[in-house]
């Protein structure tokens, strides 16, 4: 140990390439952990006073990540609650009324538009939290609300709400310390859908856990029971959604990160171990027996692993933060959102760092330890055996398996596609890797055929005999080009795709998005049509049908109105969509039909949004992608029953974009060319911010990368180009010489990774247009690649070229009195 | 082969009061101070002395790999001190033949293709013939194919001597050429270096530390501390070209100079450093 000691101490030179490679990685690991275990779920605040919460049980019998909670209707809702509260030990029952509110001031919607989706509440609500009044008094009739201090309304001024229905002006009564809207029971009542959650406030001393088991007795499987710490399964589900959507991104970050640092450390070490031969076989020869090196060796790597690690960490701690902040910035963490540096997960990361740094020596150090005495003596490196059994056998299963994955795409999991694509682009980068002594005879024979004289034969013959140096220096290119075009092709196969079908859109006048708001209130519909225009908006809403066993699936449904359906020309293959005019009435698909036992002409029994249940009558089938949802229903009957209701985007006809009349309402009134174009500028918006933070870590990664490691490349050939010198090479012939090397390495990178990429691209496209039943173009990002390849290359040429100048240009006795 | 013309009269190299100090002030190490010699066309001379007496610096700066401090050094007629980096190379190339203890042969590159260099790097296409004629000379010309790293010791000296000879340069240096060698293969290179002496009239300047390889040389230099202080020769004239051939030749012929002769006046010096 003493010995590896040393050995960094004084070649220190030789392990920066094996400890900035796990440096980086420990830190961006460190980094993404951080912000992974802060992004824990919380007890929403407004259930901070309610010891114990009630949620109806989750609809369908394979809750998805974002499950629908089958609602009680206000009359099975009152009783139960009546009934919790009768249990001992609980003080109130109070069933959470809550509907979509947004502040609207200075003639705009105010506060994100995600969190506007359940901000109004029932007064009596506010007991949960609690907020009590800070000043004034609490609502007691229509007309009246309490709201968040901090928006500087006193009581008595008026204020406007937006509602699903439309702008609802109201009086300030009171202020509390919490956000959120708070209004007098009755009109909640009639805002608010159906309940999915009743909070129980203790009387003192009572034990959540023994109110909890009662209350279970009571629910039985209609509700879960949460009590104590189980409360943050009741966090918003639009934090949730957030939190998800930013947990995707941290844990691609984070196996990316994984790959890249295993395969560029490992690389880096064995690249090291490759150039020390001599040194190893000088150990070999003064009597150290192969365990001993391999033990050399795993010292070496544990005090870099260390050193690396722990300064990995310390950055990744400094980093986390900043990381949390921009998440936040860019949505992809709820406000409020802190990163803090967890000492577990630092200490976690430097082990993980050190497992990878003894992973990466294995292999190289059973070579090490093979190195025979007399090759101390030998001129230099030339690489015997470049392919070992594990070699081939890893090579043609990494490359074969990802090949499967990629020609098997039209028959995956559409939602897993991608990521299956980039694991099967890291089979195949690793397949490569190990093939490529394989590969690269011919491809260097190739590209130098046409190089003639001094330099092309240098470089030919010093690829041939090297394979694995130039398989170890392009490995870096190879990963950086791979990754960026794979993943900046992903994104633009996706966008296409999914925009192709944007296009393919009803044909409208103006289309009127939402613009700070979650979506569009019935007032907008109302305002186009005061301005002379018709149009279709739908109510997105979601009924729940009850199948044979007793079992309950939520199922998709829109509120619609039979004229805008067929203006928007919807058209059915039975029974007629002028029937959908009575509010009992149901369209529906035939799938969707058979799916449910439901027949033209009969009827269908439903639960709706607000948990009351219905009989409605099927008065029309059509072809199965004919709708544009699932079921179809009445559209005031789904603003009666879902209050809360908004309409994502709305199509006019009749009107120009100045003369909608939506400004106020959160409405953006658009062409349809202006809507598209600005539809694709907010997703572009965040599809960049993803690529940026994926291709800034592994281009800057990988850069680092290969930077290092031809500079490692380098400076370790000094005796080489002493001899080139003592020849009559002039200065400039070793630099060209190394120039045109380098040329080599990049391309063979580039190519192979371009390859890569390409490959899991073409499988993404099959799969999408397996997925989507119509073409899907394969883009590849030339934008990207040619500026990336470039770039790789100019990093390259300094890393090899500058330090082989300043190694040729010292006087050639320097270099001839260097023996070793 | 036919003989390369030299002129005969002409020093192949001269040095004339060369000085080079390395390092400045107190710790200064002078390691040559004032040497003059000349070496004429078509000689063999041996350069020995004590361990740090400056024969390799001298060496070194006679062959243009390290500059002087003081004093100039004339190679076919070409003084080196205006030269730059880029046209010493050139020089170099063209004029200087090098051999070295650890042969310094390209590892990637086969023999015939190391010997090939020098000519590629001065931008020639050298023919085939030339170099399987050059290996042919130092014995190897079934190992054209072969690469370094499967040639013994003896073998790489000789391809590294084919490389230096293939410019055809106005003289050969050889810094300790036998140092890393046994016995026998100590001999056959330098009997090969005697031999294209006596051939081909090559001029040869080596350093070395054994008497029995300076024993091959037709002069011997003695160098201690930087200076000229005393000087062998053989007893035949040198430049007859009737000299017997590289079979013959050794030193073990009657107008050589003997090792233990060498050996003796080496001891004297040591003794009186």
């Amino acid at each position: 140990m003493t010995f590896a000691l040393a050995t960094v101490r004084a070649r220190w030179a030789t392990f920066l390439g094996s400890f900035v490679a796990l440096g980086l990685g420990v830190a961006v690991l460190v980094s993404t952990l951080l912000v992974l275990v802060a992004a824990q779920p919380k007890v929403p605040d407004r259930y901070a006073g309610a010891q114990v919460l009630v949620r109806a049980a989750p609809a369908g019998a394979d809750p998805e990540a974002f499950p629908e909670f089958l609602p009680w209707s206000r009359a099975d809702a009152g009783p139960l609650a009546g009934r919790l509260a009768a249990l001992p030990g609980v003080e109130s029952a109070v069933p959470d009324l809550s509907f979509y509110a947004q502040l609207v001031r200075d003639g705009r919607p105010v506060g994100a538009p995600s969190e506007g989706q359940h901000n109004g509440h029932a007064w009596s609500t506010a007991a949960l939290a609690p907020y009590p009044i800070v000043a004034g008094r609490a609502p007691a009739a229509d007309g009246e609300v309490a709201l968040d201090r901090d928006l500087g309304h006193a009581p008595g001024e008026r204020v406007t709400l937006l509602t699903g229905a439309g702008p609802l002006p109201l009086t300030v009564t009171g202020t509390v310390d919490g956000p959120g809207f708070h209004v007098a029971d009755p009109t909640a009542d009639r805002l608010a859908g159906g309940v999915t959650v009743i909070g129980l406030r203790l009387s003192p001393g009572a034990d959540p856990d023994a109110v909890a088991a009662a209350a279970r007795d009571v629910v039985g499987d209609r509700a879960d029971v949460y009590a104590g710490a189980g409360r943050t399964a009741l966090e918003p589900e639009f934090e949730g959604r957030t939190r998800w959507i930013g947990a995707q991104l941290l844990i691609a970050m984070a196996s990316l990160a994984g790959f890249v640092t295993i395969f560029v450390v490992a690389s880096t070490f064995a690249f090291g171990i490759a150039q020390r031969r001599r040194e190893l076989g000088l150990l070999r020869a003064v009597g150290a027996t192969p365990g001993q090196v391999r033990g050399i060796i795993y010292g070496e790597a544990v005090v870099v692993g260390l050193l690396a690690a722990g300064g990995g960490a310390v950055l990744g701690a400094v980093f986390g933060p900043i990381l949390g902040d921009l998440m936040v910035e860019a949505g992809l963490q709820p406000a409020g959102f802190t990163v803090l540096p967890d000492p577990l997960v630092l200490l976690g990361a430097v082990a993980v760092g050190l497992t990878v740094a003894l992973l990466g020596v294995w292999s190289a150090s059973r070579r090490a330890g093979r190195v025979r005495p007399l090759e101390a003596l030998r001129e230099a490196a030339v690489d015997r055996r470049p392919m070992t059994p594990a070699r081939w056998i890893f090579g043609v299963l990494g490359t074969a398996g990802g090949l499967a994955v990629i020609a098997a795409a039209p028959a995956l999991d559409p939602e897993m596609l991608v990521n299956l694509m980039i694991y099967a682009a890291m089979s195949l980068i690793v397949g490569l890797f190990l093939l490529a002594p394989v590969i690269i005879p011919p491809v260097v024979r190739l590209v130098t055929r046409p190089a003639r004289g001094a330099t092309g034969e240098l470089v030919r013959e010093g690829a041939l005999v090297a394979v694995r140096r130039v398989a170890s220096t392009a490995a870096p290119v190879l990963v950086t080009v791979g990754f960026a075009v794979l993943i900046t092709g992903l994104f633009e196969i996706q966008s296409h795709a999914f925009g192709t079908q944007r296009a393919e859109r009803v044909p409208a006048d103006v289309v009127v998005s939402p613009d700070g708001v979650p979506g569009l209130s019935d007032a907008v519909a109302a305002a186009v049509a005061a301005g002379g225009g018709t149009s279709a908006a739908e109510l997105p809403t979601r009924i729940f049908v009850t199948g044979p066993a007793g079992e309950t699936w939520p199922v998709e449904a829109s509120g619609v109105e039979p004229a805008a359906l067929a203006a928007a020309s919807v058209s059915v293959s039975s029974g007629s969509l002028d029937d959908l005019s009575a509010p009992d009435a149901l369209v529906t698909t035939v799938g969707t039909a058979h799916r449910h036992g439901w027949q033209l002409g009969g009827t269908a029994r439903v639960v709706l949004a607000d948990g009351e249940t219905a009989t409605l009558r099927v008065v029309a089938l059509a072809g199965d992608h004919a709708l544009p949802a699932p079921v179809l229903i009445n559209r005031d009957t789904a603003r009666t029953h879902d209050p809360s209701a908004l309409t994502p985007v709305l199509y006019a006809a009749g009107i120009t974009p100045d003369r909608a009349g939506v400004e106020g309402l959160g409405g953006l009134a658009a062409t349809p060319a202006e809507y598209a174009h600005r539809a694709d500028a907010e997703e572009d918006r965040l599809v960049r911010i993803f690529l940026l933070v994926l291709l800034a870590l592994s281009v800057g990664y990988t850069g680092i990368a290969i930077a290092n490691t031809l500079l490692m490349a380098t400076t370790a050939r000094r005796r080489d180009f002493a001899v080139l010198r003592l020849t009559g090479a002039t200065p400039g012939q070793v630099a060209r010489t190394v120039a045109v090397e380098t040329t080599l390495t990049v391309t063979i990178g580039a190519v192979l990774g371009g390859l890569v990429a390409f490959a899991a691209l073409v499988g993404l496209r099959n799969g999408y247009t397996e997925l989507l039943g119509s073409p899907v173009d394969l883009v590849i990002p030339w934008s990207t690649v040619l500026p990336l390849v470039a770039t790789c290359y100019l990093l390259a040429l300094l890393a090899s070229v500058l330090p082989a100048h300043r190694l040729a240009a010292a006087p050639p006795t320097a270099l001839a009195a260097d023996r070793d | 082969m036919t003989t390369i013309l030299h002129e005969t009269t002409a020093d192949a190299v001269r040095l004339a009061d060369l000085r080079r100090v390395y390092g400045t002030g107190p710790q200064a190490v002078t390691a040559l101070d004032g040497v003059t010699v000349d070496f004429p066309a078509g000689t063999f001379t041996a350069v020995m002395g004590p361990s740090g007496s400056g024969k390799s610096t001298l060496l070194h700066c006679a062959a243009g790999l390290d500059r002087p401090t003081g004093g100039t050094v004339t190679i076919a007629g070409t003084d080196l001190g205006p030269l730059g980096e880029r046209a010493l190379t050139v020089l170099r190339r063209q004029r200087i033949g090098f051999v070295f203890q650890s042969f310094n042969l390209v590892a990637a590159l086969t023999a015939e293709q190391n010997v090939g260099l020098p000519l590629k790097l001065a931008g020639r296409r050298p023919a085939r013939a030339d170099l399987v004629r050059a290996l042919d000379e130092v014995g190897l010309a079934d190992r054209a194919g072969h690469r370094p790293g499967e040639l013994s010791g003896g073998q790489q000296q000789r391809v590294a001597i084919a490389r230096a000879l293939v410019t055809r340069p106005a003289v050969l240096f050889a810094d300790e050429p036998t140092g890393a060698l046994d016995t026998r293969a100590s001999r056959d290179v330098l009997a090969l270096l005697r031999g294209i002496v006596d051939r081909h009239g090559q001029t040869v300047i080596m350093v070395t530390h054994d008497p029995v390889a300076a024993a091959y040389a037709d002069r011997v230099l003695f160098l201690a501390d930087g200076r000229l202080v005393d000087e062998m020769t053989a007893p035949a004239p040198v430049l007859t070209g009737a000299r017997p051939g590289p079979g013959a030749g050794g030193p073990a012929t009657g107008s050589r100079l003997g090792p233990e002769a060498i050996a003796a006046r080496m001891a004297h010096l040591e003794a009186g450093a």
